[in-house]
C-alpha cells in the first residue's frame, strides 16, 4: 500500500509528528514523483498527481495487476472548472481541450493503465462520500469472483479552489481560524479541508497480504437510530463479536452537527476500546476512509499508534480488529473491519 | 491486502423486468421504439438554452423544458437539476413497468447505481458562480457533483440497499449495468436500479467542439464520410432482478455477458488495433458462454467519430468470421454520453424482445476499409443473443450481451 496526504505517510513514515496546517486546508505534502517523465508531470491535474504518485510504488511490487479501481468525488474537479471558466471568458470561442479530457474524473484510473499498458478491469465510482467504499466493496466482490488475481485499489480526492468554494458556500468548513492540532475543541458547525490519495493492492490470495478486509457496508440516513441498527447488521453480517473489536478509527472531524453519529458508534462499541481520530491530520474530504483503511493497516503492521490520534483508552495492545467508522456529511455512513490477515 | 469479504458468489441468472427511457425519441420506452421502427431521428435544433452552437450544430434534445419536467414530477426544490429530474422520470417509468412494491423498492436488498458524466454542470452560470464565489451560494450549491443526481434519485424512491454513482466517461451506464448484476451474484442485493443519464451541457458542448469531433450535419455513423458526433441527452433505467425473485413476471432479457477493459492507448481516442473493443468484446460473449457465432446483432458504440468508427469496425471484423447484423441507434439519438449505455441497452433488449431490427440512419457508403454495412431497413427476424458496445475517453471499454429468456 502507499499513501500521500498532509502526513509523511509517503516514503519515510512518521506519524508522531503532527504537521501543524496554517488555514483551514490541509495541503498534501507532494513527492518529487520520481518515475513519471517530467513532460507529463506538468500536464496532469493535481488529482491525476496524486493519484499516480501514490499508485508508482505499487506498480513496481505487482508487475501483472489485473485491474484498476478508484475511488474519488472530485477526481479533475480542477480541470473541471477551469475548463468552464474558459467557456464563460471567452463565450464559447476556441477553447483548448487538455483541460476538457482531464476534467473526467475516470482521467485517473485511466492515466495509471496508460503508464502501465494495464489492459484489464478499470473503473471509477464518485458516490460523493461513498466513492472509496464503493470503489473497495467493487475489489472484494473482484476478489470473491477471482481470488488469484490482484487489483489496484485507490481512494482519492484534491483541494482545488473551486471546489474549497462549493464546499464552503454548502457550509462544510469552518468560519474561524481554525488550526488542525486544536480542531476537536472548536464547538461550532464545519470541519477543514483535507486531500490525499491512498493505493492497495487487493487479492483474494492472501499470502503475504499486510491484512485482510474483512466486511463493509454503507448506509444513507439522517437518523441517528439507523447508524446504531446499521452497525448491529455489520457486526452481525461480519460475524464479529463486539468484544473482539479493539480499536476504533472514527471520522468524527469537528463539525458540531455530526458528533452525534460517531458518539452512537462509540457508545455502542465499549467505553474500553481506544478510539483514533485522523481528520485533524489529513483533512475532510469524500474519500478519506481510504486513508483511515491506509492507517488501519499500517496500525496492525507497526503496532505503533501517534499519541495525537489517540482520543481516550491508551493503546497498550497490539489491536488484531479495527472498526473504521466515517460519516459524510451526516448523510453517507460506512462501516469497514480490517483483521490481521492470517 | 487480502480480502475476505461477506459476499458469496451465486448462479443466479439476472433478469430485465422493468424498463425506462425518455430520450429525444420520446418520453417512454414505447415512443422510443416507435420512433425507432420508423426511422425518426430525434437530432434538430437545440432549444432549452442559449449557446453559440444553436444555430450552428444540430443536437437530439428532449422536447421537453425543465420546469415542465418539474411540475410532471412534482418536484418543488428549486435545487434540483435537468440532469436529476431526467434520472427520475425514467426511474419511476422502469419501476412502474416491472410491478415493484413500494416494499420491494425499499428494502434493504434493492440497491441503485447510477452513471452521468455532466452532474449539475448543466447549469454553467451557477456552477462558474458557485466555485468562483462571485456570489452567495446558488440553490444549486450541492447538485453540481455527478453523485448528486444519484443521491436525488435515491432518496425520491427511499433505497435503503447499496447506491453508488460511476463515471467512466461514455461508457459510465454499461458499466453501471455490469455492477449491478455483479452484485446480485455476489449475494449483495435481489434487485438493482441500473441507469444513466446526461442532459446537454455547455461544459460537454464546448468540451467536444474543442476536439473537433462535432460535426456540423446529422451524424452518419460507420459511413465512409461521416463528420463527428452530435451529442444528445436522455435518461435510461432498467431493473434487474435475481432469477429465483422474478417468477411469473415479464422478463425482458437476460444480462447473460459483461465485461470492461482499458484500451491503455490514448485519453481520448481509440488505439488503431482496438485492442480495448476488441478484447470487452470477446470478454463479454466468453462471461455468457457462447461463442462469437452465437451473437445475432450488435448495437455498435457507432459514434461516427473517424477515429471510433474505424477502431470498433476493425475490432469486430478481427472478432467476428462473419460480423453479425449492426447499428447504431446514435443515428437517432445522438450520443447521449452517461446515458448511452443503458439506453442503447434498452434498445438493444426491444430489438431481443419484439424479434425486431430497426434502420440505421443516413447511411451511404461503407468504410472503404472495411466495408461494414450496418441495418438499413426496418425487419422482423429471430434474434437469441445481442450485445450492446459502450467505449469511452479514458480508454474505458465495456460490452453487454442480452440473451432472449
Amino acid at each position: 500500500m502507499s499513501c500521500i496526504s498532509p502526513q509523511q505517510t509517503f516514503g519515510e513514515i512518521n506519524l508522531e509528528e503532527l504537521k501543524v496546517s496554517s488555514g483551514n486546508m490541509l495541503h498534501a505534502i507532494e513527492p518529487s514523483y520520481k518515475g513519471i517523465p517530467p513532460g507529463q508531470l506538468r500536464r496532469m491535474g493535481k488529482a491525476v498527481r496524486l493519484g499516480v504518485g501514490a499508485a508508482l510504488p505499487l506498480m513496481d511490487e505487482a508487475a501483472e495487476l489485473d485491474g484498476i479501481i478508484i475511488g474519488t468525488a472530485n477526481g479533475g474537479m480542477e480541470d473541471c472548472i477551469k475548463f468552464l471558466n474558459q467557456i464563460i471568458e471567452y463565450d464559447e470561442g476556441t477553447l483548448t481541450p487538455t483541460n476538457f479530457v482531464q476534467s473526467t474524473s475516470n482521467a485517473i484510473a485511466a492515466q495509471i493503465a496508460f503508464m502501465n499498458s494495464n489492459k484489464g478491469y478499470n473503473i471509477t465510482h464518485v458516490h460523493r462520500g461513498l466513492s472509496f467504499e464503493n470503489a473497495l466493496l467493487d475489489a472484494l466482490m473482484h476478489s470473491m469472483e477471482h481470488p488469484e488475481k490482484k487489483y489496484l485499489l485507490g481512494g482519492l480526492d484534491e483541494i482545488s479552489n473551486y471546489n474549497f468554494n462549493i464546499d464552503f458556500l454548502i457550509g462544510c468548513f469552518k468560519k474561524e481560524f481554525t488550526a488542525n492540532d486544536n480542531l476537536y475543541g472548536h464547538d461550532s458547525d464545519g470541519t477543514i479541508a483535507g486531500e490525499g490519495a491512498a493505493m492497495f493492492i487487493i487479492s483474494g490470495d492472501s499470502s503475504n497480504a499486510l491484512a485482510a478486509v474483512r466486511s463493509i457496508k454503507t448506509l444513507h440516513s439522517w437518523d441517528p437510530d439507523d447508524i446504531r441498527k446499521g452497525l448491529n447488521d455489520f457486526l452481525q453480517e461480519a460475524d464479529i463479536n463486539i468484544d473482539k473489536i479493539d480499536l476504533l478509527i472514527s471520522g468524527e472531524n469537528g463539525d458540531k452537527r455530526y458528533t452525534k453519529y460517531s458518539n452512537i458508534v462509540e457508545e455502542n462499541i465499549s467505553y474500553t476500546i481506544p478510539v483514533i481520530r485522523y481528520k485533524h491530520a489529513v483533512g475532510e474530504f469524500p474519500s478519506a476512509t481510504a486513508i483511515a483503511v491506509w492507517l488501519a493497516v499500517h496500525f496492525l503492521n507497526s503496532g505503533r499508534v501517534p499519541g495525537h490520534m489517540q482520543k481516550n483508552g491508551k493503546v497498550e495492545k497490539l489491536p488484531d480488529s479495527i472498526l473504521i467508522y466515517n460519516c459524510y456529511q451526516g448523510l453517507q455512513h460506512s462501516f469497514i473491519l480490517i483483521q490481521r490477515a492470517g | 491486502m487480502k480480502s475476505t469479504g461477506q459476499s458469496k458468489l451465486s448462479m443466479s441468472k439476472v433478469f430485465v423486468t422493468g424498463m425506462g427511457t425518455i430520450s429525444s425519441l420520446g418520453r417512454t420506452v414505447e415512443e422510443n421504439r416507435t420512433s425507432l421502427r420508423e426511422g425518426i431521428s430525434g437530432i434538430g435544433r437545440l432549444e432549452n438554452f442559449n449557446s453559440k452552437y444553436a444555430g450552428v450544430l444540430p443536437f437530439a434534445e428532449v422536447k421537453l423544458g425543465t420546469e415542465s419536467l418539474k411540475e410532471y414530477l412534482s418536484i418543488s426544490d428549486r435545487g434540483v437539476t435537468r440532469t436529476s429530474l431526467l434520472a427520475l422520470h425514467a426511474c419511476l417509468e422502469a419501476l412502474d413497468d416491472s410491478g415493484l412494491s413500494r416494499e420491494e423498492v425499499q428494502s434493504h436488498r434493492t440497491a441503485f447505481i447510477g452513471a452521468n458524466t455532466v452532474g449539475g454542470m448543466c447549469l454553467t452560470d451557477e456552477l462558474y458562480s458557485d466555485a468562483n464565489r462571485t456570489k452567495d451560494a446558488s440553490p444549486f450549491i450541492a447538485s453540481y457533483d455527478a453523485g448528486s443526481v444519484s443521491i436525488f434519485v435515491q432518496e425520491q424512491l427511499i433505497i435503503r440497499g447499496i447506491s453508488n454513482t460511476i463515471n467512466t466517461a461514455c461508457s459510465s451506464s454499461a458499466n453501471v449495468i455490469m455492477f449491478g448484476c455483479r452484485l446480485i451474484k455476489n449475494g449483495l442485493a435481489d434487485r438493482v436500479i441500473v441507469g444513466g443519464v446526461d442532459s446537454l451541457a455547455k461544459f460537454t458542448i464546448n468540451g467536444f467542439n474543442s476536439l473537433h469531433i462535432l460535426s456540423p450535419e446529422p451524424c452518419t455513423p460507420f459511413d465512409n464520410d461521416r463528420k463527428g458526433l452530435n451529442l444528445g441527452e436522455a435518461a435510461a433505467f432498467l431493473i434487474l432482478e435475481k432469477e429465483e425473485l422474478v417468477r411469473n413476471k415479464n422478463v425482458y432479457a437476460e444480462v447473460s455477458g459483461y465485461a470492461n477493459a482499458n484500451d491503455a492507448f490514448h485519453p481520448s481516442s481509440l488505439s488503431e488495433e482496438g485492442e480495448g473493443p476488441y478484447k470487452s468484446m470477446i470478454e463479454a460473449i466468453m462471461i455468457a458462454g457462447l461463442l462469437p457465432r452465437q451473437i445475432d446483432y450488435i448495437n455498435v458504440h457507432g459514434t461516427a467519430t473517424e477515429n471510433n468508427d474505424r477502431v470498433e469496425s476493425r475490432a469486430m471484423i478481427k472478432l467476428f468470421v462473419d460480423v453479425p447484423e449492426f447499428s447504431s441507434t446514435k443515428s437517432n439519438t445522438g450520443h447521449t454520453l452517461g446515458a448511452a449505455g443503458a439506453l442503447e441497452s434498452v434498445f438493444s433488449i426491444l430489438s431481443l424482445y419484439h424479434g425486431e431490427l430497426y434502420p440505421h440512419l443516413r447511411f451511404n457508403a461503407p468504410i472503404s476499409e472495411t466495408g461494414l454495412v450496418p441495418v438499413k431497413e426496418y425487419k422482423k427476424t429471430t434474434l437469441s443473443h445481442v450485445m450492446s458496445n459502450s467505449f469511452g475517453f479514458g480508454g474505458n471499454c465495456s460490452s453487454l450481451v442480452f440473451s432472449k429468456v
